[in-house]
């Protein structure tokens, strides 16, 4: 199973190599070696798009900027300097991979909106391009530039052959580049930044490298695809250029093929190429790009899995109908031009591929009754008398002050937690308990004020290095990456870890964190299928896969019900067993009572009262915090 | 005298352009809604209004009594549609992104992608101007700013006014606690998509009042535009128009201090600047 795809790829690398072969002998017209090259650029193009913006969800429409920026170092250092074409093609993948790193460096670093923003930015991109291409000599000046014929290697006797075989190899290089990156952590990052970009990174994983690499990786595929582009035109003007065909259609053809899978975008060139073929060979030139949005929006309101996710729910019906379909047409000759038995056979495959229903994509999860599997042991209100003694400082916040334009959420904090300890963090609503959480984890920065850990200040750090120096935290409201499993989310936080693993080895050892929490039996559903309880089972496993010193849990029992609570004390203690400390962020006083070994109170961004548990709840200030501020106070 | 005259024919074409910038903003600050069909709406009004003017004898101001319903209604449906399938933010970029094509295209299908211009003796407008103190102004772009001035005025004052638009506010700050204050949110997501509409069809009316069209105008507006819904904030209507305001005379300014075809690059260079350092806008609203 694990080499499907490369034996795919090797299929069609075989293909492509004997297709010029075949055709001297057995005499195929040259028009379907210039179809079949068409194709091929798409897929490289689209899956250019699709490394990017299907596997991270930042929607580019500036392809049109990458492919420019090609054809046009292409035309410049070939056409006009002649420079030899193979270093001009990679000066072009080069050119336009820096264009993406300095996109990504402006619109990545966004605290906010940075999708839409991006998006907003690669529609205006392309435009600032075409002036500047059209505007200076040195480049175009708007008269175009035409481009020679290149000197081929001998054994290919013509120059569509030559085509081929380059647009052949650039496909196949973005096609295993999509699939490499869909194996390994590469492409892992991208899912969970579109899933959830700051769950992700608190999980350790370098967001911003990584949208980087995506975005570099985009740029070179499409730079050098634009180049072999514009070695095929012969002559490339601005509107030729950088018009709105290119940005289209890789995102129709990403979007109908299927955007979370690497061969996706490849399909959807095929089906588009076609598709526009035949409407131009028919007369309806005109229409062609209605169609491609109509198709844009009916797949995207309706199918937005895409035909990939329909093939691989009916492997063996789709590709034999396509098979049957195609060779009956073309072979019993009821149509003449091949195309149109493809095109036929395609549409076919498709409204098999749509119909909902067949195998189920992902792994079938384990039927049970919803329960989680965790030995109940018998949960008394004795108090937490597992006190350590002796322990190191491990978190120091030293005069904490977090504002948000007028309002002082934290008013100056000192807390110390020790190794080893379980620190209650209680307060009325508002008292600043999410904001010194938010803070510790690096999620934000603080106006002022030092946070170390184990002696290092964590504050200007990234929230991925601070997780890498081993402070986790859940959320109050689970945030699971819901196109991930629960193995795989657990595994996820393994992967980017402190000893980062590889993948599969990553989802073996994700089994030993959801045992403890007691989802083992869950481990193949996704986030969506399991209960509320469940799910902050599912942070807290997530959380100390990343192998903390320091467990931030924000809430982590808020909504169950009395005996999902029992448990999951239950799972706390274990987890502080396997000597993690804990900051524990609790509204419920029975459980803080049970679980803390020391208590800090917040009110109003101050600390209240710091201390045992039985004493700090008898303090009449804390009493008064709790119960109002009108409430006159009889004490017990 | 001739950089004040620039900057100042600047900020009244910046108006026109805050006038688009308006139906966009609201919609994704209180709906949610990216909506790149906002501009096929304007280019069908810019299109419609030079069909009704030629064939029927109606003035060009006038055919808004037909396209201003008319573009109520498109958007009040496209807002249905995203309801119905609860589009997200992102992926309304893509499904508006089709339906701008598509207009482009059905559009250049019918008018053909030439140029197209009303005659003189049906636009009064076009070769009139008027004479404030030393500084001349076409009327075509009088009227521009008059209606972009007015309207966004008029948005601010019924979002600041009336139930309706505390309402919408409400909604924008947080769906689920209005809609449990007994905010119908569906009803009033309807009427502001439908009112954006008829904003876009007065924008595409004063198009073929001050100049030429040609279908592929939307992809020459959109840069500058979200640059002033950006740079206006987003939701925040006397924003957009000081946005719009500033833009436009900056880019007036260039274009006379250099050269006419520097004033993208500048004004885009300001955009990224001013991305990285108020991506919350530059006039940001009380408690932001």
């Amino acid at each position: 199973m694990r080499h499907k795809g490369w034996l795919a790829l090797a299929g069609i690398a075989v293909a492509l190599v004997a297709l010029p072969v075949i055709r001297h002998a057995a005499d195929f017209p040259m028009f379907y070696l210039i179809f079949l090259s068409g194709i091929l650029f798409w897929a490289a193009q689209s899956t250019s798009w699709n490394i990017l913006s299907g596997y991270s969800g930042y929607f580019s429409f500036g392809q049109g900027a990458f492919f420019g920026v090609g054809v046009y170092t292409m035309a410049v250092l070939f056409g006009r300097q002649g420079t030899s074409w193979w270093v001009a093609a990679l000066a072009a993948g080069i050119a336009s991979m820096l264009l993406g790193l300095a996109i990504g460096t402006i619109a990545f670093r966004l605290r906010s909106l940075r999708g839409e923003i991006f998006a907003l930015l690669t529609l205006a991109i392309p435009f600032i391009l075409a002036s500047v291409a059209r505007l200076s000599k040195a480049i175009d000046g708007g008269q175009g530039i035409v481009i020679p014929v290149p000197e081929a290697p001998s054994f290919l006797s013509q120059f569509q052959e030559f085509v081929f075989v380059a647009s052949g190899i650039v496909a196949l290089i973005a096609l295993a580049i999509a699939y490499v990156m869909q194996l390994t952590r590469y492409g892992w990052a991208l899912f969970t930044i579109r899933d959830d970009e700051d769950v992700a990174e608190g999980l350790g994983v370098p967001t911003f490298l990584h949208k980087m690499i995506a975005i570099g990786v985009t740029g070179l595929i499409a730079g050098i695809s634009g180049a072999v582009a514009a070695l095929q035109l012969g002559f490339v003007s601005v509107e030729g250029t950088f018009n709105l065909d290119v940005p289209l259609f890789v995102i129709v053809m990403s979007v109908l093929g299927g955007r979370g899978h690497w061969a996706g975008p490849m399909v959807g060139a095929i089906y588009v190429y076609t598709l526009q073929n035949r409407l131009a060979s028919g007369g309806f030139e005109g229409w062609s790009l209605i169609v491609l949005g109509v198709i844009l929006v009916l797949v995207m309101l309706l199918a937005p899995q895409g035909l990939m996710a329909g093939f691989r729910r009916r492997p063996w019906l789709t590709a034999g109908v396509f098979v049957v379909i195609f060779l009956g047409l073309w072979l019993l000759g009821v149509t003449s031009d091949p195309v149109t038995a493809l095109a036929v056979a395609l549409g076919v495959t498709a409204v098999i591929a749509f119909i909902p229903g067949g195998r189920k994509k992902g792994p079938p999860s384990i039927a049970d009754d919803g329960a989680p599997r965790v030995h109940h042991a018998p949960v008394g209100d004795e108090p937490a008398v597992e006190m350590v003694e002796g322990g190191q400082p491990l978190l120091v916040a030293e005069d904490v002050v977090k504002t948000f334009g007028g309002v002082r959420a934290l008013r100056g904090v000192s807390m110390t937690v020790h190794e080893g300890e379980l620190v209650g963090l209680v307060g009325p609503n508002g008292s600043g308990k999410t904001t010194l959480v938010n803070l510790m984890s690096g999620a934000m920065p603080p106006t002022s004020g030092t946070i170390t850990l184990d002696g290092t200040e964590i504050v200007g750090s990234r929230p991925h290095r601070v997780a890498h120096l081993g402070i986790a935290r859940t959320y109050q409201i689970p945030r699971p990456f819901t196109s991930l499993t629960v193995r795989d989310n657990v595994a996820i936080a393994i992967m980017f870890g402190r000893e980062p693993l590889s993948l599969d080895a990553s989802r073996g050892a994700a089994a030993e964190y959801l045992d403890l929490v007691g989802l083992g039996g869950r481990a193949d559903a996704f986030p969506g299928e399991i209960n509320l309880h469940q799910r902050q089972l599912l942070e807290m496993a997530r959380a100390i896969a990343t192998r903390p010193s320091l467990l931030l849990l924000d809430e982590a029992l808020a909504g169950l019900n009395p005996v999902e609570i029992d448990n999951a004390v239950e799972v706390v203690r274990r987890i502080r067993r396997s000597g993690v400390s804990i900051v524990l962020v609790e509204h419920l006083l029975r459980v803080v009572n049970q679980l803390a070994t020391r208590i800090v109170v917040l009110d109003q961004g101050l600390e209240l009262a710091e201390g045992e548990p039985s004493v700090v709840m008898r303090d009449p200030a804390v009493v008064k915090a709790y119960l109002g501020r009108q409430a006159d106070v009889e004490s017990d | 005298m001739i950089e004040l005259q620039a900057a100042v024919s600047g900020a009244l074409n910046g108006s026109l352009f805050a006038l688009m910038a308006l139906g966009l903003s609201l919609a994704w600050g209180f709906l949610k809604v990216i909506n790149l069909a906002h501009f096929a709406m304007i280019l069908l009004a810019g299109y419609l209004t030079f069909e009704l003017a030629t064939s029927t004898g109606l003035g060009p101001i006038t055919t808004i009594v037909v396209t201003a319903p008319l573009m109520f209604v498109v958007g009040a449906l496209i807002q249905l549609g995203y309801e119905r399938f609860d589009v997200s933010e992102l992926n309304s970029l893509l499904i508006s992104y089709g339906l701008l094509i598509i207009t482009v295209q059905v559009v250049t299908n019918i008018w053909t992608a030439d140029f197209q211009r009303l005659p003189t003796e049906i636009n009064p407008y076009s070769a009139e101007s008027v004479a404030i103190g030393s500084l001349r102004f076409p009327v075509p772009t009088l009227l521009a700013a008059g209606f972009a001035v007015v309207l966004v005025v008029a948005a601010a004052l019924v979002l600041e006014r009336t139930y309706a638009g505390r309402a919408l506010q409400a909604f924008g700050q947080d769906r689920e606690i209005a809609s449990a204050f007994g905010i119908d949110h569906r009803l009033l997501g309807v009427l502001l998509a439908g009112a954006a509409g008829a904003s876009a069809a007065i924008a595409g009316m004063l198009f073929p009042i001050g100049g030429t069209l040609t279908p592929d105008l939307p992809f020459e507006w959109i840069g500058q535009v979200f640059a002033i819904v950006i740079l206006g904030g987003i939701g925040n209507v006397p924003g957009t128009l000081y946005a719009g305001l500033l833009v436009g005379a900056i880019s007036g300014l260039v274009a006379v201090i250099w050269t006419p075809s520097t004033s993208p690059f500048v004004v885009f260079s300001l955009v990224v600047l001013a991305l990285v350092f108020r991506p919350r806008g530059l006039f940001p609203q009380k408690g932001g």
